[in-house]
């Protein structure tokens, strides 16, 4: 079966701003359990990237 | 794909090859380290997993840049022992650029020091499992593999990924490789291999599959040398290419002409002239959907 594939880039550069990695804009957690994920687990990661290109830098900015 | 406990697979890229965690009672060691622009990722990534553990031991397979380029960083966190083929010892010891692949190709690695070495034959304790040193000469003429019988697992470096095997360096520069890589092949297929973790790539476990396109691939690459002259030449442009995201046209052809390997494999087999090989290589990577041209300029896609 056919598994999704990795969305690196090879950028591979994390900013410590959005906790996110600046190529394919996932977690650490995310990057670091892709190797052993499902395919549903990799499908929900990559479902979720697009929405996170358009994120404010921090979520929880001092008002 | 079920991993045995004390095993954590890190699925890298291109420039930065993949990595293994294994972590048991006794003792944190990781294999392989990826590329350097990438190491603070690499040194996240294991600190993520060990948490206030230290990192015990790093493992190369063999010493191209996107396999140990992370060494220095992690041993200047964590003072790692570190094991690389014996065959490598004096090179490094010295770091001896004639002798080391960096400056060969083009390729940035930070010096690093080693404590120890590693041959076929040895064997060794890796995530409270027994695995054993296999030598796996072609892509690099002092690589290795590491092979855990109990698991059917094939920790393959560059020797055999899913579809293929890593660039037949030693014939870039007309020594004789492509029987190596020959024997190589057949040292995995006769052993008991269930799943193979490869260098790129993810884990997959249709290995018949795998060493079925891995052998037709040899064939058409032997067949004549220039295949593997022109495989190698792409593939250190894209590599490039991951490095700096965008290269000009004149910028590559007089990179392309100052870095040794390059310049001696155009002497040997292409035999154009600077520009002639850069546009040729620019117009072979967009064609395959590796890269593409905006005004001049090699961009990575």
């Amino acid at each position: 079966m056919e598994q999704p594939a990795s969305p690196c880039i090879n950028v591979c550069r994390m900013n410590p701003a959005t906790g996110l990695c600046d190529g394919c804009l996932r977690t650490l957690d995310e990057i670091a359990s892709w190797g052993s994920a499902s395919t549903a687990q990799k499908e929900n990661i990559l479902q979720a990237l697009p929405g996170r290109r358009q994120q404010p830098i921090s979520q929880d900015w001092p008002t | 794909m079920n991993l045995p406990p004390g095993l954590q697979f890190f699925e890298r890229g291109w420039l930065s090859a993949n990595n293994i965690l294994f972590v048991d009672d006794e003792a944190s060691i990781l294999v392989d380290t990826g590329y350097s622009s990438h190491a603070s990722q690499t040194l996240s990534l294991v600190q993520h997993a060990l948490g206030a553990r230290g990192l015990d031991r790093i493992i190369n397979t063999h010493l191209h840049s996107d396999h140990c380029g992370g060494n220095a960083a992690l041993q200047a966190h964590y003072g790692s022992h570190t094991s690389i083929p014996r065959a490598e010892a004096a090179a490094v010891h010295d770091w001896n650029e004639d002798l080391l692949s960096y400056r060969a190709t083009g390729q940035q690695c930070p010096r690093f020091a080693f404590d120890a070495t590693l041959q076929s034959g040895d064997a060794l304790r890796l995530g409270a499992c027994d695995w054993q040193v296999l030598a796996a000469p072609g892509h690099d003429p002092h690589s290795l593999m590491l092979y855990c019988p109990r698991e059917g697992l094939l920790i393959s470096a560059d020797a055999l990924w899913e579809n293929g095997f890593g660039v037949v360096f030693p014939e870039l520069e007309g020594v004789a490789a492509f029987d190596a890589v020959r024997s190589t092949l057949d040292l995995i297929a006769g052993l008991d291999v269930r799943a193979v973790i490869p260098g790129h790539g993810p884990i997959f476990t249709d290995v018949q599959g795998a060493l079925k396109r891995a052998f037709a691939r040899l064939d058409y690459l032997a067949a004549d040398p220039m295949r593997n002259a022109q495989n190698g030449v792409k593939v250190l442009v894209k590599f490039r290419l991951l490095e700096r995201r965008a290269v000009a046209l004149t910028e590559l052809a007089q990179w392309m002409r100052d870095v040794p390997l390059l310049a001696s494999c155009n002497r040997r087999y292409l035999q154009m002239d600077d520009s002639a090989l850069a546009h040729w290589v620019a117009q072979q990577l967009v064609r395959a959907g590796a890269a593409r041209l905006e005004a001049d300029c090699l961009m990575d896609c």
